[in-house]
């Protein structure tokens, strides 16, 4: 490798050295414990099923493979925007090595590797998947070399992929535009995907006793062509022994990363300047369209709750960023309208339109409600400095995110009702029910990001860290399969009471009514003492907070 | 909103504040007091302490051990009654860049309660033009420059009058007409009773605003006093004040290291 490239990764590996052991030894041990806990636990799951898949479904290996290769390809594309950004196009450190005699292809090498070790460890699920394909059709050693190559490619393929995107962009569009163009083309294209693919293979695994393949393998098939497919492709021959098609295909799948590489290194190169000038500096050009005379100020007390909301509501506005990652966030919810309501379905129509307004709102709740805190940024110490209980910050927070939350929740839940033709008291209890989850997910939601924040992060999406994103689901699954729980008991032990409900091999009396509706108020209890305590736990976390915020 | 102080010398205590970061120490047993309507500098070299300091004073960092007292109420056990007393300006100040000067103003204002109306909105224009300020209405505070955020954090403070203000060096890329401004508004704020206490790298202001100067190295108070005391500890009657720093911050003569460091290569 070039020298000065090997120079900026030993500093960057220094740095991480640096950050780790700055942790302390006790929550080093717990960071190895999860993340040893999660490699077990993910990446065993995922080898389990390349096992199964490759053992009981062999005439579907080449579309799983190629499924596998694809999905991944686009999950990288899709999350690993923001770190490609960062590595490549921001940062005063960019700065330093432009100034220094140092050549864009070495400053490119260096920070493409750093950019794939993000899309290296979202692909390590997809290694322990194919691995167990592998190991379940009896595959030469061969192929798991050829796995880790693959797999290191694709992700280079992707990461270089993405520099020459951003690299174009910074040529072809209005420089102030380009950070929220890219996450918007990334965001649309990932949630597109995941419709069609939504849509295509939700009736080949729904209640049957074997799974249905066809609509899975002809998908594949109509997209078996594109280059994500190709290593998929390479290794299918290596199980079956074609060597000629194992051959043929990786060296496509090589040749195709020399190419992007090469292309987005030379590419880079020419727009390494724009890039630090558009990301490197202030990029708020934004101003009032007219100077609108000062407003009469109102009269009254001023209230810390409706300042915080003001401010969030002004600053969501003009922050095209945070706009352009709303979109892509609606459109997931839609998709699963759609897919909910198709009539091949199993489930009763009831009980599926629950669980998508239980989804949706729990999706709007973490899109919406986790990163509020966390994106105060430095303007948190604002609020720590102001003579104002930290509780009533979470408060302020919860109050902001609720409303978009359950308008879109009652409106999703509303449009599902209608179409399905449900009758008045289920529409009834269908948007009692959007109302409560709603309150306890956007609580839940805007907790998480307050137990864990990363105040100095510019990106919303990595605005909690660990810890509050796994309260955050431990939180929000506690929560709601409590409260549905409960809702579906409150359901039954009404029909009970009324006698025209069938309970299986429990008679349906009043007895049994009120019992269920005993049992349904224990877990609404339980479900409401979940989000208390991650609130408890959020306030406690922001009381004690004290780390200094970098300024972004 | 001026809050009405509480009785009691001291409008700052420092009680031995400790702060260790794993095994080092940034802050070792700080103690000291201001009095009110006291123009206070806090003096040190770069990482000897003086930012930790002020942030327990502040309520921002929670010092291992000590106590910080605003006006007598303890910053950690009694916080409302000590933060609605106090303004804290951070060397980088903390600002919304998505807010218009305006709008950042009228959130502080709201978020320490003070009453909305006209005479809010007066100060606030006041405060806006003082700065310099006014005609950037339309501006977002991200499209600042570091100065003027320095402008717009310093008029934050001061929106709500607060009876006592920390000061991470409050001129910090200011130009020589708004550090000038600033050193005027400190000195005529202090006439009227708001007692400051001032961290600074430039010596000049400190000596001409500050009666008395606390010096830090490395976590500890190395002296305390008006010039005329430290003149006297160190027994160098003419000193200034940048050769008292010096002199007790003790570094190795910086002639000698520039000597050393362009002395001829051995061939």
């Amino acid at each position: 490798m070039l020298a000065a490239s090997r120079i900026i990764l030993g500093a960057e590996i220094l740095a991480l050295r640096h950050r780790l052991l700055k942790r302390g030894p006790v929550r080093l041990a717990l960071l190895a414990v999860l993340l040893g806990l999660a490699a077990v636990l993910i990446g065993g799951g995922s080898f389990s099923l390349g096992v199964a898949a490759a053992r009981y479904l062999p005439q579907a290996r080449d579309p799983i493979l190629a499924a596998a290769f694809t999905a991944l390809a686009v999950m990288m594309f899709v999350l690993g925007f923001p770190t490609v950004i960062a590595s490549l196009f921001v940062g005063r450190d960019l700065l330093q090595l432009v100034l220094a005699p140092v050549r864009p292809i070495e400053i490119f090498i260096a920070r493409v590797v750093l950019a794939m070790i993000a899309n290296l460890l979202i692909s390590s699920l997809l290694l322990a998947g194919a691995l167990g394909v592998g190991a379940g059709s009896g595959a030469p050693p061969v192929f798991y070399l050829l796995v880790v190559l693959l797999v290191i490619t694709q992700v280079l393929i992707v990461t270089a992929f993405q520099a020459l995107l951003m690299s174009i962009v910074l040529r072809w569009i209005p420089a102030r535009l380009a950070r929220d163009f890219a996450a918007a083309i990334a965001g649309l294209s990932g949630a597109g995907f995941y419709i069609a693919w939504n849509l295509n293979l939700r009736q080949s695994f729904e209640f049957r006793t074997r799974p249905n393949l066809t609509s899975a393998t002809s998908f594949i098939q109509q997209v078996g062509w594109l280059p994500p497919t190709w290593p998929a492709h390479a290794l299918s021959g290596v199980i079956d022994g074609g060597v000629g098609q194992a051959a043929g295909w990786t060296l496509l799948t090589l040749g195709l990363a020399g190419l992007v590489a090469t292309a987005a290194a030379l590419l880079y190169g020419r727009t390494l300047l724009a890039g630090l000038g558009v990301f490197g500096g202030a990029t708020l050009t934004w101003r009032r369209s007219s100077q609108r005379p000062a407003a009469v100020a109102r009269a009254g007390a001023g209230s810390p709750l409706r300042a915080i909301a003001r401010k969030d509501w002004l600053a969501y506005r003009r922050d095209i960023r945070r706009l352009s990652r709303l979109l892509p966030a609606l459109l997931f919810p839609i998709g699963y309208a759609f897919a909910f309501s198709r009539p091949s379905r199993e489930l009763s129509g009831f009980w599926s339109e629950v669980f998508l307004i239980a989804f949706i709102s729990m999706f709007m709740s973490t899109t919406l409600g986790t990163p509020s805190v966390p994106s105060e940024r430095r303007g948190f110490q604002l609020l720590r400095m102001a003579p104002l209980p930290m509780w009533q910050v979470i408060r302020a927070k919860v109050a902001l995110t609720l409303p978009a939350v359950l308008v879109m929740t009652a409106v999703f839940g509303l449009v599902v009702a209608l179409i399905e033709r449900n009758p008045l008291a289920e529409i009834v209890e269908l948007i009692a029910l959007g109302m409560w989850l709603g309150v306890g997910f956007v609580a839940v939601g805007v907790s998480a990001g307050a137990i864990d924040p990363r105040f100095e992060s510019t990106d919303d999406r990595r605005a909690v860290g660990m810890v509050g994103t796994l309260a955050g689901v431990a939180g929000a699954l506690g929560f709601g399969a409590l409260s549905v729980g409960a809702f579906a008991l409150l359901v039954f032990a009404l029909g009970a009471l009324a006698g025209t409900t069938h309970l299986g091999s429990l008679p349906s009396t009043p007895v049994i009514g009120a019992l269920l509706g005993v049992a349904a108020f224990i877990l609404v209890a339980g479900a409401a003492t979940v989000v208390g305590a991650l609130l408890w736990a959020a306030n406690s976390s922001l009381v004690r907070f004290e780390d200094p915020i970098a300024a972004t | 909103m001026a809050v009405p102080a509480s009785e009691g010398p001291f409008a700052v205590e420092a009680r031995h504040l400790v702060k260790r970061y794993g095994v080092v120490r940034a802050v070792d047993g700080v103690s000291f007091q201001v009095a009110r309507g006291e123009v206070f500098g806090f003096l040190g070299a770069n990482g000897a302490g003086k930012t930790t300091t002020l942030r327990m004073l502040c309520g921002l960092v929670t010092p291992t051990s000590g106590s910080s007292l605003i006006d007598g109420y303890d910053v950690f056990t009694d916080p409302m009654q000590a933060k609605a007393r106090l303004g804290y300006l951070d060397e980088e100040p903390f600002v919304h860049p998505h807010l218009t000067g305006r709008e950042f103003l009228d959130y502080i204002a709201d978020l320490y309660r003070m009453p909305r109306g006209a005479e809010r909105q007066q100060r606030m224009e006041r405060l806006l033009g003082l700065f310099e300020l006014a005609d950037r209405d339309g501006e977002l505070i991200g499209s600042y420059s570091h100065g003027m955020r320095q402008k717009i954090g310093l008029a934050s403070l001061l929106i709500r009058e607060p009876s006592v203000l920390l000061l991470d060096e409050p001129t910090n890329g200011l130009d020589p007409r708004s550090a000038r401004l600033v050193k005027d508004l400190l000195e005529e704020l202090a006439a009227r009773g708001t007692t400051v206490l001032l961290s600074t790298h430039i010596l000049e202001i400190a000596q001409a605003l500050c009666r008395r100067v606390a010096i830090i190295d490395r976590g500890h108070i190395v002296a305390t006093g008006t010039m005329g005391e430290l003149r006297t500890q160190t027994g160098s009657e003419q000193a200034s004040l940048e050769d008292l720093f010096l002199e007790l911050t003790a570094g190795p003569e910086s002639k000698e290291m520039i000597e050393r460091l362009l002395a001829p290569k051995p061939s």
